[in-house]
């Protein structure tokens, strides 16, 4: 297999990207200047090698742990749960949010044979035990699809016997959306409106 | 509606046909397995955007063809209004196209239902023969159709089912598996709801169409849902029986690894009006009976189109009369006479079988899928 097709082939399993977008991409980088074209390979591999799950929370970091676990300012009594690690900077973008964060690593789908066990879940439980009552709220920001409002009745069963307020984000977000496709103020808007859980 | 023309390629035996439909309905004449229930069938289409026999959309592509496609041209009786709904499959990729003046919707539930057509066909008799789940199949067209909101509840109600199903079936702890009782709880109760609501309100018009096609008793339809309701009860009400059914099943759903109530258990019950007991015309009926009481629950579904949607249902009858006695063909001709209908297309073999609106309706024939007017 030639170069060409190589890279085609690469591009063409990125999520949105078909195979005539990908030859127009890799044409593309033929066409432009070998600088920019190393530079890009030097950031996916620097992608590969650094990026890391952070220690504590599971967000993408460089570090043991993300930038939001390693920031003394935030707000360390409240703790919003996401199904995905780039749902992190969907929310970090409203910047209306000054708690942390735990990465969930997806969601409870039994069709996929995704239950409790296969979730960074137990580390979630754990956190919130370890902080001896410092944990006051966990904010529940799975999307709002049948699996992720199962998964968030699932987490407020376990969590509010431990301690915590257990609140969910607003309705406004639309259903079966992904947090990365909504729009900053939609999500401010359903945080600031966020709710107790009652099932 | 108005269905004004219909462009029709590679739907099965139809070839590519572009028709233009006279405004009082057509009567179709052909021999047997001419196509002439093909034809039919691609025009309810366009109502739910799927075939009516319940055939997959790779079958309804022409043999040696990749991609069908239907076109409908329709009018507003009252305003005049035109819309063209068109829907597309390709059988490679499996993939379903549907537009409304080209448009095309974000949901599949946002277009349904914009011919008001209802279809009566000879395998109807199998709402009444067959088990449940033709009935439940039978209310979930009619109120996706009549009812805001309950296409996108019995979705979500399916969803959750299936998820639920597979935590009890993987043998996941009921900590997990009750995680999705609140959805399947939420969406289970919309559901029997307006099923029950549906029944309730349409079942004398049930009895009194029965009884004017058998020329003799009644007959009623009664829902017998799966979890118990008291009478009158609102949605809350049924939500609360539905989480405290489900709680008590607990031990019987882990044992067979499914959920075993809620409304995909439920059932429409229809008996003769003959005693008190009344026999459930399913096990007892005759074929007369089964056959007039299917009329009767198409008959009430044309109702409810005319009466949600304020339009004069398009009727699409495949060779429905053959069937039926003298007697009965002579009242259910005399019905339809009645009752206000919008445009005719109907099917039939025999040419002496068409004498619904006085026999005006023209007349095209059908040969090897080839329509001729
Ligand atoms: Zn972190």
């Amino acid at each position: 297999m030639s170069v060409i097709e190589r890279l085609t082939g690469d591009f063409a399993r990125l999520p949105g990207i078909g195979p005539k977008t990908a030859l127009r991409l890799v044409h593309h980088l033929m066409k432009g200047s070998k600088e920019d074209t190393r530079r890009l390979s030097r950031s996916l591999l620097d992608l590969s090698e650094r990026i890391r799950p952070c220690d504590v929370c599971g967000n993408f970091s460089e570090h043991e742990l993300c930038e939001v676990c390693s920031n003394p300012r935030r707000d360390g009594t409240v703790l919003c749960v996401v199904e995905e690690a780039y749902e992190v900077g969907a929310i970090e973008g409203t910047g209306q949010y000054r708690g942390l964060f735990h990465v969930l690593g997806g969601r409870l789908s039994p069709l996929d044979g995704v239950g409790p066990e296969e979730l960074n879940l137990a580390a979630l439980l754990e956190r919130i035990r370890r902080s001896e009552g410092e944990i006051e709220e966990i904010i529940i920001a799975t999307n709002a699809s049948v699996e992720g409002e199962a998964t968030a009745v699932y987490l407020d069963q376990e969590i509010r016997p431990m301690g915590p307020r257990v609140t969910r984000l607003a309705r406004g977000i639309p259903v079966g959306s992904d947090l990365e496709y909504v729009d900053g103020s939609t999500i401010a808007q359903a945080l600031a409106g966020r709710q107790e859980m009652s099932i | 509606m108005r269905l004004n023309g219909l462009a029709i390629r590679h739907f099965r035996n139809l070839g590519s046909q572009d028709l233009e439909l006279p405004s009082e309905g057509v009567a179709l004449i052909g021999d047997n397995a001419q196509g002439k229930s093909n034809f039919l069938e691609a025009i309810y289409y366009l109502e739910t955007f799927r075939s009516f026999r319940g055939a997959r959309d790779e079958q309804l592509v022409a043999f040696h063809e990749g991609v069908f496609r239907v076109a409908g041209t329709l009018q507003e009786r009252d305003t005049g209004r035109s819309m063209k709904v068109a829907a597309a499959f390709e059988k490679k990729g499996k993939r379903k196209k549907v537009s409304v003046d080209g448009a095309e919707p974000d949901r599949m539930g946002d277009v349904l239902g914009r011919l008001a057509a209802v279809i009566f066909s000879p395998a109807d008799v199998e709402l009444v023969s067959g088990g449940p789940r033709e009935r439940r199949r039978f209310l979930d067209i009619v109120l996706s159709l009549s009812e805001p909101g309950y296409l996108t509840a019995l979705q979500d109600y399916r969803k959750i089912l299936v998820r639920r199903n597979a935590s009890l079936k993987d043998g996941q702890p009921s900590s997990v598996v009750v995680a999705w009782d609140s959805g399947l709880v939420g969406s289970g109760a919309r559901v029997m709801r307006a099923r029950r609501d549906w029944i309730e309100q349409r079942c004398g018009a049930f009895r009194d169409y029965y009884q004017e096609v058998s020329g003799g008793i009644g007959a009623q339809m009664r829902y017998r849902p799966s979890v118990t309701l008291a009478d009158a009860a609102c949605k809350e009400d049924i939500a609360l029986a539905f989480r405290d059914i489900l709680a008590a099943s607990g031990e019987r759903e882990r044992r067979m690894g499914t959920t075993v109530v809620g409304p995909h258990r439920d059932d429409l019950l229809l008996r003769l009006e003959d005693d008190a007991e009344g026999l459930d015309l399913r096990a007892y009926g005759s074929g007369g009976q089964r056959r007039t009481a299917a009329l009767a629950l198409r008959l009430v579904e044309a109702r409810t189109i005319r009466e949600t949607r304020e339009r004069a249902p398009l009727i699409l009858l495949d060779d429905v009369f053959a069937e039926l006695d003298g007697g009965r063909r002579e009242r259910v001709l005399a019905l339809m006479e009645k009752e206000e209908m919008g445009q005719v297309v109907l099917t039939s073999p025999k040419e002496s079988d068409v004498k619904i609106r006085k026999d005006s309706l023209p007349r095209w024939r059908i040969e090897a899928g080839r329509i001729t007017a």
